[in-house]
């Protein structure tokens, strides 16, 4: 196992320790980088209020109806779930970029690290940025608007599952995107989210789009996913059917984008696209 | 000796033409390699084809017995990789910056081997330096350290004393050869610096429009061209090149 004289750890062990090694490096690069706490407390608090004011407002409009009482409601668990896709991704995306800006991407890839090591390393402390981004938001929703997220359930456990497996399949797309097109690649990171959002179902029903868009909006996990969260919201039973389809959309989806990635690699590696970053 | 390194046949090809044409290269254990060429000859491409960076057109690469791609993980936990153009990354320091590498070789005390390898090269006060705090020999330097932390069989070192003074520079090759001496690490390096590289390699392979045009020891090659010294089979190789179809370093 060892060569030269360095003492090294078993094989099974040594990929966990390289797993480890790049969660921390980005506890690091976090700790050391305030305006990346953006991500995970401005935005979250930005958002909250945008979307719970919005609620109120129109909840005011509506009077004491039940439908506009919910629509704030779903206005308020659409951010909060929201959040789970936006910071998985975000994580993701933004973890793999850190590596191309401090042109650090050569120095991993003539180490023993494995693609996948990298990518699970970055989502493993992308969890930790989630937690705080998403706890931010519920406990903006529970101060600012008493709308409790944990209401819901531990039914919301399971969509929120699904979301945040959807948020890392776009992220693997993304870093798809860079290994081919290079950083001008970047603005995917956060401009795929402004398409997912308005049609991924986030707020709203498939039937609120204009009929061109809902084809395309059925097709998406997350617009299952999110309309099980509001099901929950109505005081309803989990639909499973709804659940059912987002996991398994997100599962296909999740697959098509591992193979795209490869993809990417292959060709980042065939291409010496490495250039780019040394 | 064993083969840490073996390529054959390597070639890859980008749109302005083929950057390397058919490069057989061999490193054995111990011994101390020069990769030389004018800008364009094809260095960087075949140290990165070596290092399964970049993935080759045709032939194959074994490193300590582990055949490129498929054994890339367990080939490159023998190499040690530095080179004079790679930052530090930002946000760590420099004792974080060597745990991470040691914990990526799978190190059982990536703390204590980083803390001998800063000792090695006479640089232990700079393990709590940030990053960004660093001189760039200093940063050289702890490339280097982290390069060889996990004492590996074959070390690859891509202009590794570019932007060092000569006292530092010296102290680079020192530690580079002690350690070579005591480990029996073998050595693949790239320089532009002819004198160092006769302080440096026991053997250089010369490579012009990508292909290898001499290998041996660096006097036999020098005679070989009728020349006094490196510095001058250089000058004449690349006074003989065309004008190149291909900038080394260049995006393909």
């Amino acid at each position: 196992m060892s060569s030269g004289h360095a003492l090294r750890v078993p094989a099974g062990r040594a990929r966990w320790l390289r797993i480890w090694a790049v969660a921390r490096r980005h506890a690091y690069v976090l700790r050391r980088s305030p305006h990346r706490l953006f991500d995970v407390t401005v935005w979250p608090i930005v958002d909250t209020v945008l979307f719970g004011s919005l609620g109120v407002y129109f909840a005011r409009q509506g009077g004491p109806s039940g439908p506009a009482q919910a629509g704030a409601a779903y206005l308020l668990s659409g951010i909060v779930l929201w959040h789970v896709v936006y910071q998985a991704q975000i994580a993701v995306s933004t973890g793999f970029m850190e590596e191309t800006w401090t042109r650090n991407l050569l120095g991993l890839m003539v180490t023993p690290l494995k693609e996948l090591e990298l990518v699970v390393g970055i989502a493993a402390f992308g969890l930790v940025k989630l937690v705080m981004g998403v706890g931010v938001v519920a406990l903006a929703a529970v101060a600012l608007y008493a709308f409790d997220v944990t209401a819901l359930g531990l039914g919301l456990l399971p969509v929120m599952a699904v979301l945040l497996l959807g948020g890392w399949a776009i992220a693997l797309v993304v870093v798809g995107l860079m290994l081919r097109y290079g950083n001008g690649a970047e603005a995917l990171a956060w401009g795929i989210m402004f398409v997912v959002m308005p049609l991924g179902g986030v707020f709203y029903p498939v039937e609120a789009l204009p009929a061109v868009a809902r084809p395309l909006s059925e097709l998406l996990p997350t617009t299952h996913a999110f309309a099980a969260g509001r099901a929950l919201v109505d005081g309803g039973p989990m639909p499973w059917g709804e659940l059912g389809l987002a996991a398994a959309g997100t599962l296909v989806g999740t697959l098509a984008a591992l193979v795209f990635l490869a993809r990417m690699l292959r060709l980042f590696r065939r291409r010496g696209y490495v250039t780019r970053y040394s | 000796m064993s083969d840490v390194l073996r390529a054959r046949g390597l070639v890859k090809r980008y749109r302005r033409g083929r950057a390397v044409d058919g490069v057989d290269l061999t490193v054995r254990q111990g011994e101390r390699v020069a990769l030389l060429g004018p800008n364009g000859a094809g260095k960087t491409t075949t140290l990165l084809m070596c290092l399964g960076v970049v993935e080759p057109d045709a032939g194959t690469v074994e490193i300590a017995g582990h055949r490129l791609p498929k054994g890339r993980s367990a080939a490159m936990s023998n190499v040690g990789f530095a080179a004079g153009y790679l930052p530090l990354p930002e946000r760590l320091r420099v004792g974080e910056y060597l745990r991470m590498f040691g914990q990526l070789y799978g190190l059982a005390d990536p703390d204590g081997q980083a803390r001998r390898g800063l000792e090695r090269f006479g640089i232990a006060r700079l393990a709590k330096a940030m990053g960004t705090e660093l001189s760039s020999g200093q940063k050289t330097l702890i490339g280097i350290v982290k390069a060889t932390l996990h004492d590996p069989e074959l070390l690859v070192l891509d202009e590794p004393t570019a932007s060092l003074d000569p006292d530092v520079a010296l102290r680079v090759r020192t530690g580079l050869a002690d350690l070579c001496q005591e480990r029996g690490t073998a050595m693949l390096v790239t320089s532009h610096n002819m004198v160092e590289v006769e302080r440096i390699a026991e053997r250089v392979v010369f490579l012009s429009d990508g292909r290898v045009v001499a290998d041996g020891p660096p006097g036999e090659v020098a005679a070989r061209f009728g020349r006094d010294d490196l510095e001058e089979v250089f000058l004449h190789l690349a006074a003989g090149r065309q004008a190149p179809e291909h900038a080394e370093g260049a995006r393909p």
